[in-house]
């Protein structure tokens, strides 16, 4: 975010705050699985274009992040899952994106599904994110702003997308190589591919801690 | 002095050093640390959040104090409050944040409670030696940085004035600082001397809780209410900048007729400045209380006659309390004050850029200004441009120099021309033209490096 994005903000009016629902699993939660809790390893934020927001996340993300030693968190935008219907577009929810990621307690990687991808990486642009990583994203803004803080970016879609040109725009505007994935680019949240999906993220942000 | 040995300084190598963890420090060691620098930072007190911490023996906090400057306004940049915190945060939310902030960015284990620094010495060039005293025993260290940020603040040295009989006056006089407790004021008649934004707030607090409350002011102030047509003031105002010149003068004017109004209706001076010019007064609840005549305004204070005050229109008034909301004297001990361009009689630094050093590359001050907006934002982008400065003094010597000569003359540009006759409004910025040069600043040193 440069100094004169920040002036135009602070000159328009803020989004309707939302109650927003956030649900968070964090390594000590589980019991039943065999885990490395790593309290250096920084928290996991994610976000869907999918309707049911952060319940999206529960079928898999969440206990599997989890279960790999960070504090895993998703959140539900304005007029998803639990968080009511507010005014306000794709800078709304960035915005809700970012009062989210605020909330937990440290610096978080964003995770962005989808038109969440959007979300995120507009969210990247205001807070300093550990990480970006966004999954097969969906229709994002032209002009995508750059993040702060030069956070490493991850991009991963399904192999069918891999050549389109959506995909190419923004792996070019962010000087990153997509990473494929096999399945549909829907098919996500559960299922092998989406296990594959989450480890290979999962492997590249231990790398790059 | 003799109190540290003669052994060798350690050397950190490239570490930078932040002195204070106030909100200034803590966004200094994130931005530095996010721009890949080792920092370490000391702080006097055995906390964090500077003056918004109670706990901080030094702390100016006064009961009730609340942001004068609303959330939107008021908050980091790229560490927004919460949206569902009302728009005038108070003290404690505000040290809640700056723990958050520390906590999120992981910043506590750069700091180093318990250490002054007692001194500051430019050493091979343009690295410093640092002596680090502890609080408890006189053990100094002594340390070798890169740089030195130095980010103390300057509401710490009380402002006292001193009247004549002063000392013969048996009730108890107070800096506002030292109030603390609000209930010190119940039911006493109370003398409030000041007239800015501290010395309102507190004359507002005896207006519902003292027997009796005089104000004395010696000149104009603005007064804004905390909202203007429906909004909080400072958005309101901020928000017409978009507009083109003259018709923003007659917005402006429009928006803040009524309270000009209102404060004329109430006997005040005209301000002999700009409302731009200086801090204005924000506190919707004053000029009310002196309409309904629970605070009573008053000039200069002339003289104490034994239990008596005498004011310079030769009205009296015996209080029990004297609040001196005076405010505070800017100043850096730390630091050798030619290291900041202070010179002859004046004991203002003058920094370049409001705050690099004129004689050092490596010695930068944060948060050394009074924007008339939240300080958080301005001290971020501060603090972002001079670790950008440290990080491309390092790799490229020829874009450092052409960025030099572009400070020495942006300078120049914000002087205020203030009246002022209190200290503090010689760091009086134009926020608008200082915010549109340190983007300039930020512009140049982040531009790719010229191939």
């Amino acid at each position: 975010m440069s100094l004169n994005d920040w002036i135009r903000r602070t000159r328009i009016p803020e989004p309707a705050p939302v109650a927003r629902e956030v649900a968070v699993f964090e390594p000590a939660d589980l019991y039943d699985v065999d885990t490395r809790d790593d309290p250096e390893a920084a928290p996991i934020l994610c976000c869907t274009g999918d309707g049911a927001g952060a319940a999206a996340f529960n079928a898999l993300w969440l206990k599997r992040i989890a279960a790999s030693g960070r504090y895993a968190a998703a959140v539900s935008v304005r007029g998803q899952g639990g968080t009511p219907a507010a005014p306000g577009g794709i800078e709304a929810r960035a915005h809700d994106v970012v009062q989210a990621v605020t909330g937990i307690p440290r610096q978080a990687v964003l995770v962005g599904h989808g038109l969440g991808a959007g979300w995120a990486a507009l969210a990247a642009a205001r807070y300093p994110a550990a990480a970006l990583v966004m999954v097969a994203p969906g229709k994002l803004p032209k002009q995508l702003p750059k993040p702060v803080g030069g956070p490493p970016v991850l991009l991963v879609v399904s192999e069918d997308d891999a050549q389109s040109k959506g995909v190419q725009a923004i792996a070019e505007t962010f000087g990153v190589a997509p990473l494929t994935f096999a399945g549909d680019a829907n098919d996500v949240f559960k299922g092998t591919n989406a296990e594959g999906l989450l480890d290979a993220i999962l492997s590249w942000l231990d790398r790059k801690d | 002095m003799q109190e540290y040995s003669s052994q060798a300084a350690y050397d950190r190598g490239e570490a930078v050093c932040v002195i204070g963890a106030g909100a200034a420090g803590l966004i200094a060691v994130k931005n530095l640390r996010e721009n890949g620098f080792e920092v370490d930072c000391y702080e006097r007190d055995t906390v964090l959040g500077g003056l918004w911490n109670p706990q901080n023996q030094h702390s100016p906090l006064y009961p009730n104090t609340h942001l004068v400057t609303s959330r939107s306004q008021t908050e980091i940049p790229d560490y927004p409050m919460p949206d569902h915190w009302p728009d005038y945060p108070s003290a404690a939310q505000m040290l809640e944040y700056l723990n958050g902030y520390a906590k999120h960015f992981g910043l506590s284990e750069h700091i180093w409670y318990g250490s002054e620094i007692s001194g500051i010495d430019p050493v091979e060039g343009s690295r410093f030696e640092v002596v680090v005293k502890p609080a408890a025993g006189n053990s100094a260290r002594r340390l070798r940085y890169a740089a030195v940020i130095i980010a103390t603040g300057h509401h710490w040295t009380p402002n006292l004035p001193s009247y004549p009989g002063q000392d013969l006056y048996r009730g108890t006089i107070l800096h506002s600082s030292q109030l603390k407790d609000g209930s010190r004021l119940r039911g006493k008649h109370v003398l409030v001397i000041g007239g800015g934004n501290s010395g309102t707030d507190i004359a507002c607090e005896a207006a519902v809780n003292a027997a009796g409350c005089v104000h004395s002011v010696r000149r104009g102030y603005w007064h804004l209410p905390k909202y203007l047509d429906g909004e909080p003031a400072d958005y309101a105002l901020a928000r017409l900048s978009k507009r083109p010149k003259l018709f923003r003068k007659y917005l402006t004017k429009r928006l803040l007729k009524g309270s000009r109004n209102l404060s004329t209706r109430m006997g005040m001076d005209k301000p002999d400045h700009d409302h731009t010019d200086e801090e204005p007064v924000r506190n919707g609840r004053y000029l009310e209380h002196v309409g309904d005549g629970s605070i009573d305004r008053r000039g200069e204070v002339a003289k104490f006659e034994g239990n008596e005050v005498i004011f310079a229109d030769g009205t009296e008034f015996r209080p029990d309390i004297v609040v001196l909301a005076t405010g505070y004297k800017p100043g850096i001990k730390c630091c050798p004050p030619e290291l900041l361009g202070v010179e002859g009689e004046s004991s203002q630094p003058k920094l370049l850029a409001r705050m690099f050093s004129p004689r050092t590359e490596t010695l930068a001050v944060a948060g050394l200004v009074e924007p008339g907006v939240g300080a958080l934002p301005i001290v971020h982008w501060q603090t972002h441009a001079i670790s950008h400065w440290l990080q491309v003094r390092k790799e490229d010597p020829e874009r450092a120099a052409a960025f030099k000569h572009q400070v020495v003359s942006e300078s120049a540009q914000y002087e205020v021309n203030s009246t002022g006759i209190s200290p503090r409004h010689q760091l009086a910025v134009d926020v608008e033209e200082y915010l549109a040069s340190l983007g300039r600043i930020i512009d140049t040193l982040e531009q790719e490096p010229a191939k």
